[in-house]
């Protein structure tokens, strides 16, 4: 079959980001509703869960550059975004919305404003990688349909 | 239950990620499903005359959060099936004193939900 290199390269990505920790056993959760409810589910979470962290990280920026941080709207967006990653299984990620949660509620802008820089790092990263799903995804799903 | 056989799920969340999730989850079971972002929303639906037979209620969310819109449903004598679903483990006897029949934490999984409409007998 046409497509088999792609699904073991697929396979390969998949594996690498459960054993680095980019993803947990929610993604699988996911997985398995995709199964039941066709093919364009994840797709279509992760596009979600993407857009929705980019603009969080990006409200974010901008609320810890206030002269006065306004640290109670600054912990509501990361714990948005520690719920929509947790929910999405990004293990990475999630971890790092604890920490910052952990320095907003101490009042610690400069903790706040590392706890940005990596949120930012980590979820540069993951997104990286779910662009390559997702293209690989798209790829197979071209071939096996010819 | 609402009437007629089919399941009527409300399901209140403010994050339209998380409600995508669970949309899926219920979808197999051919569930009707409505979503709102907020307690008050939820609320309205009530109010609007339309009956549900199980929420999924969030806590954290904006206009109204959902320890007070369970509250509000129970003091409006509203009998539905709440089940609390929050990463907020420390509100569990909030939820429970505000009148929820359940509190889970998130991330909700299949297996729990299926596990909580065995326990409501919505699955036959």
């Amino acid at each position: 079959m046409a497509s088999a290199p792609l699904k073991a390269q697929l396979t390969d990505l998949l594996n690498s980001m459960f054993a680095m920790d980019f993803l947990d056993e929610q993604f699988k959760e996911l997985q398995m509703l995709e199964e039941a409810s066709g093919p364009g589910f994840l797709a279509e979470v992760v596009t979600l869960f993407c857009g929705d962290a980019e603009r969080i990280i990006s409200q974010l920026s901008v609320l810890i550059n206030e002269p006065v941080v306004d640290f109670g709207k600054v912990d509501a967006n990361v714990h948005q975004l520690k719920g929509s990653s947790s929910s999405v299984g990004a293990k990475r990620v999630a971890l790092v919305c604890v920490k910052f949660r952990n320095v907003c509620q101490e009042n610690d802008k400069e903790g706040c404003i590392a706890a940005l820089h990596e949120i930012r790092h980590e979820f540069d990263e993951l997104h990286k990688k779910f662009q390559t799903m997702l293209q690989l995804e798209q790829q197979i799903q071209v071939l096996d349909s010819k | 239950m609402a009437s007629s056989q089919l399941v009527k799920v409300l399901i209140v969340d403010d994050d339209n990620f998380t409600r995508r999730i669970y949309k899926t989850m219920l979808f197999r079971f051919c569930f009707e499903i409505t979503e709102v972002e907020d307690g008050k929303n939820a609320i309205q639906q009530f109010v609007d005359g339309n009956e549900y037979d199980l929420v999924l209620m969030d806590k954290h969310m904006p206009n109204m959060d959902g320890v007070e819109a369970t509250r509000t449903l129970r003091g409006m004598g509203i009998p539905v099936k709440i089940v609390a679903i929050t990463d907020d483990a420390s509100s569990k006897d909030t939820f429970m004193d505000a009148g929820a029949d359940k509190f889970l934490l998130k991330p909700l999984t299949f297996s729990m939900l299926t596990d909580i409409l065995k326990s409501f007998n919505f699955l036959n």
